[in-house]
């Protein structure tokens, strides 16, 4: 395609999207909606994931060890637990220290644990971190074959559950973000239509004077690609507008003891905006051509 | 040379010389209603050619598959030695370059004006504005409307809008210029100033085609007719007149 039609279709796009305000504003304001709604969506699955990788991450696994190893011991066993594929970290826990930290946990009620620094009844442990939280299982097994292991306790059900339930919300997610898109797309190309009807008398003509069906199309491809931009970019903004007054509200609502923590505010824009002005030009232009097809034939 | 010789390049000059031959074409709709009816018309390179008949008798059949908007049944069109029947639809647009048409409504933008109307033609089909620039003022000025360049359509009179189409029609240069009832929605005195440019144009070398009503028109201009009557052919005659 020569580059003077390429301009061509942009400088019509801009016109026509200019002579017809009123149906643009229409199609323009649809395609903000509909991305609005995709937006809102996917802001609160991206927290959502993010919410559900952290806690993914805070998976951890116990390892009880025999009392009374030598510091070689331990070295060597920490190493070959760091080494199994799926750990991300894993850190020796005297039963000394893990002591100091129960007591710090009980507060006031410390004194309940008075005396047992003669007799300590807790175990020397390692402290797992997953890397890959379902690999839990195969590393549990693993360590449990190791010597000198006691006792492996890691949340199993609770970390399958888990599991499931971030598995679900990424799929079930795709899936509906992908069914708004097929709305769109059949809403934008019905107000486009109208501004295709329109123009059915200056399509007519190009096509009498022996215009290319790619010709006729493509300024209203540019059109479609022009207003799911600009649908988008308003969209993005108000997104982001809102998630700046909005994170601040959830956040400052302190829930007992668990604290909420949002995404950052760049980190949203960073992945909205480019998800948000794709599906605009795709709503846009799928729309536009959908439209135009039985102008075409004259 | 043998007289066989000469009858045999005489053959082959009038081949080349004959710019649509229909053979054999008939069209019926979805209705069963039968517009065209084993339709065979010869016309050459130059020629004028009026066709006539009363509404409905398939004029506007022979000039839509002529334009191939619709596809014969059975027979077949043959357009500067291409059969169009054959034509896959991505070539149509390259078979309408090669034929200029007018309608009875002009069918002008609106919103554009006579300059830009006419440059329109030559922009969908990708011309380079050079020769945009050069031709557009060339054809306006030989329907006679350079003055009025920069008007709209509804600042003009209707035979000067229909001129404004003559010059849209003919600005990609186009071998055949097909006119649907072009003097329908004219007075008497407009209808002979489009006349007068049909022929104009059919002099510089362009073969015209006019489907029309105009009984004194095609009287007093002898130009070859055909008449068509419930989608036959009835008379094809040289320098006719409207009716026998």
């Amino acid at each position: 395609m020569k580059i003077r039609t390429i301009r061509y279709f942009i400088r019509q796009s801009f016109s026509s999207l200019w002579r017809n305000k009123a149906m643009s504003v229409a199609a323009i304001s649809s395609v903000f909606a509909a991305l609005l709604v995709i937006g809102i969506f996917l802001t609160v699955v991206l927290n959502v994931d993010y919410l559900a990788t952290r806690l993914e991450s805070q998976v951890e696994i116990k390892v009880y060890v025999n009392d009374g190893l030598s510091t070689e011991v331990i070295n060597a066993m920490n190493k070959d637990i760091k080494g199994l594929s799926g750990v991300k970290d894993s850190m020796f826990l005297s039963k000394e220290k893990a002591l100091e930290e129960f007591t710090e946990q009980l507060g006031e009620n410390s004194n309940l644990l008075d005396g047992l620094e003669e007799d300590n009844p807790l175990a020397d442990s390692f402290i797992v971190t997953m890397e890959d939280p379902r690999m839990a299982s195969n590393v549990t097994t693993a360590i449990s074959a190791m010597s000198n292991v006691e006792n492996v306790v890691y949340g199993k059900e609770e970390l399958e559950k888990l599991l499931n339930i971030t598995y679900l919300l990424r799929v079930g997610s795709l899936t509906i973000v992908f069914i708004l898109v097929l709305i769109s797309i059949f809403i934008i190309s019905n107000t486009i239509k109208l501004t295709v009807f329109a123009r059915r008398k200056e399509i007519g003509i190009m096509k009498y004077v022996g215009a290319t069906d790619g010709f006729v199309k493509g300024p209203f491809f540019a059109e479609g690609i022009l207003m799911g931009l600009l649908g988008s970019i308003v969209s993005i903004a108000i997104i982001c507008i809102g998630y700046h007054f909005g994170i601040r509200y959830i956040e400052q609502q302190s829930l007992g003891f668990i604290s909420i923590t949002l995404l950052p505010i760049a980190s949203v824009f960073y992945n909205l905006s480019f998800s948000l002005v794709l599906i605009g030009i795709i709503i846009g232009s799928l729309g536009s051509m959908i439209s135009i097809r039985k102008f075409l034939k004259v | 040379m043998s007289s066989f010789k000469q009858l045999q390049l005489y053959v082959r000059w009038k081949g080349r010389d004959l710019l649509i031959e229909m053979v054999n074409v008939s069209k019926k709709f979805g209705d069963g209603f039968r517009a065209l009816h084993n339709v065979s018309i010869n016309i050459k390179n130059g020629e004028f050619v009026f066709i006539v008949g009363q509404s409905g008798a398939g004029k506007s059949t022979l000039i839509k598959l002529l334009l191939k908007e619709i596809s014969a049944d059975s027979g077949s069109i043959i357009i500067n030695n291409k059969d169009i029947s054959k034509l896959k639809r991505k070539e149509i647009p390259y078979l309408r370059r090669n034929i200029g048409v007018v309608f009875q409504d002009f069918r002008l933008l609106q919103d554009k004006t006579v300059y830009e109307n006419v440059a329109f033609a030559m922009e969908v089909i990708e011309a380079p504005g050079k020769d945009i620039r050069r031709k557009v003022p060339i054809v306006l000025s030989l329907v006679g409307l350079s003055k009025k360049s920069d008007l709209y359509p509804h600042q003009l009179s209707g035979g000067e809008q229909q001129r404004v189409s003559l010059a849209r029609a003919i600005v990609n240069g186009p071998s055949i210029l097909i006119a649907d009832e072009p003097t329908g929605n004219l007075d008497p005195d407009t209808s002979w100033e489009i006349m007068k440019n049909l022929n104009e144009i059919n002099h510089r070398g362009t073969t015209v085609l006019m489907a029309t009503h105009a009984k004194d028109i095609v009287d007093s201009m002898k130009k070859r007719v055909i008449e068509i009557e419930e989608g036959i052919v009835i008379r094809d005659e040289q320098r006719g007149g409207y009716e026998v």
